[in-house]
């Protein structure tokens, strides 16, 4: 294709999608609703991740030493946890350390009495573990470690916040998958309903010699402006409308405060445009290749 | 040229096939015209298809324009169809866009600069005395005029085969009449082959050009070429037409 034909092609979609401002308009409308449908199931799943993460950070294992260690065997200890693959975090709170904490809690002469030698808690560790589906096993790789004398977990609350995370992973990407499906196809349909209206031209470029590269090229590019389009007003609305959520609603329990849409506009903005866009060009291709194909039935 | 041997279409299957062409054999050589007559049915519009390689015969063996169309690629066919120009009964002018639009829009396809566009376009529509009418919309032309867009568009690209499909169909007897002698005189001053389908028996007798009659599928009748020049005279746009060509 030559560069002015490239142009005035491009010139041509532009006059296209305006002359038929009304089809496009239906075509952007259904892309929208797709999107945000698309856009939200994404913003509850990241509320759900990030409930679950603080969670996660709620939910650590105490690893208590025997009292006996030696510092070099403390260490060891420690040295043989980070081995451990699903263990994310590791922090050593000595039994100095531990008795501070307490410092409020009892008084001067009581913590005097536990100084040194007379320090009844353990050196500990604090450890935070990657994938809590592996807790059990994790927790039985801990407890064999030599040296160590006890762990402290709440093992139901991280088994059901592993599943409750599990299942909205799955659902969550069931259905922005099945969205961008059902997009897809609305969209190859809503473009096809505007190939129909425009059957004279593709006959006329057809028995005048067009290839089906040029025939197509107009379509493709006005289905990438309808999805640019389509992903900037549905941004627009979701960023407008999560905002009002954010406003709107407040929860007490802090693990479930919303994720501030300051953290999630980039990946969103890029996922409407390129998803828009996607949509736009393959519907269009889909659509034209299927006329395309129809060669010598055409019905004008 | 165009070359039909043993050529057969049937379309359907079994107890419901309907046999569009059978047996149709035929040579027009190159700067021929020729009326394609025949009623409803009779098979002009398959063999049209056929020609444009809209359709493919069931069975025998097509050459036009020196493409043997059974051999045709798909990607090769728009290439075979810039040799030649079609004008259609019903117009098929694009309503969204003006004279001069419709008429380049064949140049635009196959990727003539905008100067070279401006300058032929502007010629074709001279020569088809639709100077000034290049800014409207085919709305705004009578359908004698309309046809007379189609055919520039038709012409606009320099042909080598002018398939004309009922082209006076809607069209006043008079302006019948032009829209043949126009044809007529692109056949003779550029050799261009013209092939024209109509069902207008009284037309195709005011013009001395080959007559293939076609009946239930069949070629029932072909006059040949006739010997002597046609009966046409070549007016002011014979002399328009011989300043056309580049």
């Amino acid at each position: 294709m030559k560069l002015h034909q490239f142009f005035h092609l491009i010139r041509e979609s532009f006059r296209n999608t305006w002359q038929n401002r009304l089809m496009a308009l239906a075509s952007v409308g259904v892309l929208v609703c797709c999107l945000m449908l698309t856009g939200f199931a994404y913003l509850i799943y990241v509320n759900v991740e990030q409930v679950f993460q603080n969670a996660v950070e709620q939910n650590k294992v105490a690893v208590y030493l025997d009292i006996t260690l030696s510092d070099y065997q403390v260490m060891r200890v420690g040295q043989k946890l980070e081995n451990i693959e699903n263990i994310d975090d590791i922090r050593f709170l000595s039994k100095e350390e531990f008795l501070a904490q307490y410092n409020d809690a009892l008084s001067d002469e009581t913590m005097d009495s536990f100084e040194g030698e007379n320090n009844p808690l353990p050196d500990t560790y604090i450890i935070t573990m990657k994938d809590l589906a592996k807790f059990r096993e994790t927790l039985t790789e801990i407890e064999a470690i030599s040296g160590v004398d006890e762990a402290s977990y709440d093992a139901d609350t991280a088994a059901v916040l592993s599943r409750v995370r599990n299942v909205v992973l799955a659902i969550g990407s069931g259905v922005i998958g099945v969205l961008l499906l059902v997009s897809l196809f609305i969209i190859v349909n809503t473009i096809k309903l505007t190939v129909h209206n425009r059957r004279l031209e593709i006959y006329i470029m057809k028995s005048v010699g067009a290839t089906d590269g040029y025939v197509r090229f107009p379509f493709v590019v006005e289905g990438l402006l309808l999805g640019i389009i389509a992903g900037g007003v549905g941004y627009g609305l979701i960023a407008l409308l999560y905002q009002l959520l954010l406003d709107n609603l407040t929860f007490d329990n802090p693990l479930l405060k919303l994720v501030p849409f300051s953290d999630q506009w980039s990946p969103l903005l890029l996922g409407f445009l390129v998803g828009g866009m996607l949509v736009g060009v393959c519907g269009s291709a889909i659509s034209m290749s299927k006329y395309l194909k129809q060669e010598g039935s055409e019905r004008l | 040229m165009i070359e039909f041997q043993g050529v057969y279409k049937t379309y359907g299957a079994d107890s419901r096939v309907s046999h569009a062409l059978q047996d149709v054999n035929l040579h027009i050589d190159d700067g021929e015209f020729a009326f394609i007559v025949g009623a409803s049915g009779a098979g002009k519009s398959t063999f049209l298809k056929l020609i444009r390689r809209e359709e493919t015969p069931t069975s025998g063996e097509i050459v036009v324009n020196n493409f043997r169309l059974s051999r045709l690629k798909r990607k090769d066919i728009p290439y075979y169809r810039r040799t030649m120009g079609i004008v259609f009964q019903d117009f098929r002018l694009i309503d969204s866009m003006t004279v001069f639009e419709n008429v380049a829009f064949p140049m635009r396809v196959v990727g003539k600069s905008r100067r070279e566009i401006r300058h032929r376009v502007e010629h074709v529509l001279a020569l088809m005395d639709l100077q000034g009418k290049g800014n409207r919309f085919p709305r705004e032309l009578s359908g004698g005029e309309q046809q007379r867009v189609g055919l520039a568009r038709a012409l606009v690209n320099n042909p080598s085969l002018i398939i004309a499909d009922e082209p006076t169909g809607n069209v006043d007897p008079q302006m019948s009449y032009d829209i043949v002698e126009m044809l007529t005189q692109i056949n003779k001053i550029s050799n261009t082959t013209v092939l024209m389908v109509t069902h207008e028996h009284e037309l195709v007798h005011q013009f001395n050009h080959r007559v293939i009659t076609l009946e239930k599928g069949h070629i029932v009748a072909d006059t040949g070429r006739p010997r002597r020049v046609g009966t046409v005279s070549l007016g002011a746009m014979a002399a328009e037409m011989g300043g056309a060509e580049e």
